[in-house]
């Protein structure tokens, strides 16, 4: 760089000595002492490159034939992986397989409320414990390798913070660690892709959209009715996907049909080791990003299962959904509905359990735009003749906060929930969240 | 962390030299004009035009093959070039934050297997651009090299009145 500093220096200063044969004695001097201390950088400047080269030899590059292409220059690396750098280390610009990549997502959890006692069916993930306290949310890291052009593994791995998860007698605290997603996808191009392994359920917007990335959603929870180790809509899906897109005259129409295990006994799991009866679930999902208006999309899905569960009656289940969200963080929005129709096979009332929510954000545009006010409202209402959702808590909830993003990849969110439960006292509480990618 | 040492005296007026001989080589005048922002592929790639729509689902990662079965490899400008601030304020119409989130969540929905690929100078774009198969690259329109086709945007090339990328 300093050389070539100097050597432009030099081509300027060329004229200058050229019109130096005529100028003043003064001139002169001054040129000469300008040439002098020229000299004297590049002198300082072949010191310097000597010092480094024999601190650290670098191998000889391989000399470059009439006609051959020089080496791309050297990638510098990547200050974080997120940053998309994923060129190889060589100069070529060919992957060689796999080519794995590694992310992560973390949180740390604070909460405190009026409840004393058993929550009444919310998951942990709801952060709705009997004592305040702070919690450590779900470690997740994810997994994708290429293994070549048209073949790809992703894979999602947490470890969850749990009161029972040990061993022993009582049962001690310790880590939960699940296979959350593990899939390997052939994509044949943008109108068909196949793809095999356990997946999140994709009949639901943001059970695919955010996953166990926690710094991703806008809020601290999800809403209940796809919380994880939530029965409401079978979070976990194992079998097959066939899945594309086709550009449908501007209007992007994405599908995916599926055909797997569906839900295991205990109906908030799916079916890992094997399914329990001989009845596949399958579903469909199709949702339009339209080119105009930009980011927004608009979807909806249909589940269907044979359900055996421990306690309840053999039925059979549909689920239909529909959602609509706007992409864009002036405002964001997301709306989701759900409705579960449990239908026993042998004998029995049918029922219709709906779930729904709202949720609104905005940007703000002052402060970098690191905050982001939200506010969501959701329900879930379960009859009291559906066997099936016993457990499920039907309320109300209303959930107002922010986000403060301050950095790239962490943000600190606060917020304050009200619940009214059906049968229950409400719940208030005040939550808080650090969450980060790595 | 050791400071760069101040400017001589005598450094600053062969810089000051250097400063005004090269102003008046250009006649005095200084400014250099911007130019547009191309997009460029390689020769073989069959496309000639793309819409803008169809641009943007390509950056998106939303459209991730070529209508030859040739996998897109998008190749963008590192933080803080030109030629990125143009791509993201007017193809994604998002902010930096904005768009590094997008891809770390598009990765993780498992809807692409990787973001762009990150270039440091429009010579390591082009490079990259006529090495791949199914590259797109945006380099500034004055430096593209011979070998490489320059897309259209909706029927116009860069210089064209309505080029949307400047």
């Amino acid at each position: 760089m300093k050389r070539k500093a100097l050597a432009a220096c030099i081509l300027l200063l060329v004229p200058v000595c050229a019109a130096a044969q005529t100028a003043d004695p003064a001139t002169r001097e001054l040129i000469e002492k300008l040439l002098a201390r020229i000299d004297s950088l590049e002198k300082r400047v072949a010191e310097l490159e000597g010092e480094r080269s024999t601190q650290a030899p670098t191998p000889a590059a391989p000399p470059v034939t009439a006609g051959q292409k020089p080496p791309i220059p050297a990638v510098m690396p990547p200050m974080h992986d997120h940053d998309q750098v994923p060129v190889p280390s060589t100069n070529t610009p060919e992957r060689e397989y796999p080519f794995l990549k590694l992310a992560g997502f973390g949180d740390m959890d604070f909460s405190a409320s009026n409840l004393h006692g058993s929550n009444g069916g919310f998951e942990p993930q709801t952060l709705l414990g009997s004592h305040s306290g702070f919690a450590l949310g779900q470690t997740t890291l994810h997994l994708i390798s290429a293994l070549s052009p048209k073949v790809n593994f992703f894979g999602e791995l947490t470890f969850t913070a749990r009161s029972d998860a040990g061993t022993g007698t009582p049962p001690v605290p310790g880590f939960n660690a699940e296979i959350e997603r593990l899939i390997i996808r052939y994509d044949i191009n943008d109108l068909f892709k196949v793809s095999f392994g356990r997946y999140h359920t994709p009949i639901n917007y943001w059970n695919t959209a955010f996953h166990h990335g926690q710094w991703l959603q806008t809020t601290i929870s999800r809403p209940e009715m796809v919380e994880f180790g939530g029965s409401f809509i079978p979070v976990h899906f194992i079998g097959t996907l066939v899945e594309g897109a086709l550009p449908a005259d501007g209007l992007n129409l994405n599908y995916q049909w599926g055909l797997g295990n569906g839900r295991g006994q205990v109906i908030s799991r799916g079916g890992d080791p094997g399914d329990i009866n001989n009845n596949r679930a399958w579903l469909f999902n199709g949702f339009l990003r339209p080119d105009h208006p930009y980011g927004l999309q608009v979807g909806g899905s249909v589940y269907r299962d044979e359900l055996d569960p421990l306690g309840g009656p053999v039925a059979r289940e549909w689920i239909e959904s529909a959602h609509i969200v706007w992409t864009k963080e002036t405002p964001e929005f997301l709306a989701e509905f759900a409705n579960v129709n449990h239908q026993p096979l042998f004998g029995g009332p049918a029922a219709n359990s709906q779930a729904w929510y709202v949720q609104t954000a905005y940007r703000l545009p002052w402060f970098d735009r690191m905050f982001k006010p939200y506010y969501r409202i959701e329900q879930i209402h379960v009859p009291r003749a559906d066997a099936i959702f016993k457990p499920v808590p039907t309320f109300t909830a209303s959930t107002s906060g922010l986000r403060y993003d301050f950095s790239p990849l962490a943000a600190f969110k606060l917020e304050y929930r009200y619940y009214w439960r059906r049968d229950l006292p409400p719940i208030r509480g005040i939550f808080s969240q650090v969450s980060f990618t790595f | 962390m050791q400071m760069p040492p101040p400017l001589l005296p005598r450094r600053k007026l062969l810089l000051a030299m250097g400063c005004a001989l090269a102003t008046s080589a250009h006649g005095g005048a200084a400014a250099i004009p911007s130019s547009s922002v191309a997009i460029v592929v390689r020769s073989d790639l069959p496309v000639e035009n793309l819409s803008f729509s169809e641009l943007r689902r390509l950056m998106l990662g939303d459209r991730q093959f070529w209508s030859s079965n040739v996998k897109v490899t998008l190749l963008v400008r590192a933080p803080g070039a030109r030629e990125r601030d143009i791509v993201l304020k007017t193809i994604y119409q998002m902010s930096e934050a904005q768009f590094r989130q997008y891809w770390i969540a598009k990765v993780f929905r498992a809807e692409a297997a990787s973001g762009p690929r990150i270039v440091y100078s429009n010579e390591m774009a082009t490079e990259l651009a006529a090495e791949i198969p199914g590259a797109v690259a945006f380099v500034d329109a004055s430096q593209v090299p011979k070998g490489l086709k320059v897309l259209k945007i909706d029927g116009k090339l860069p210089g064209d009145a309505g080029y949307p990328l400047h």
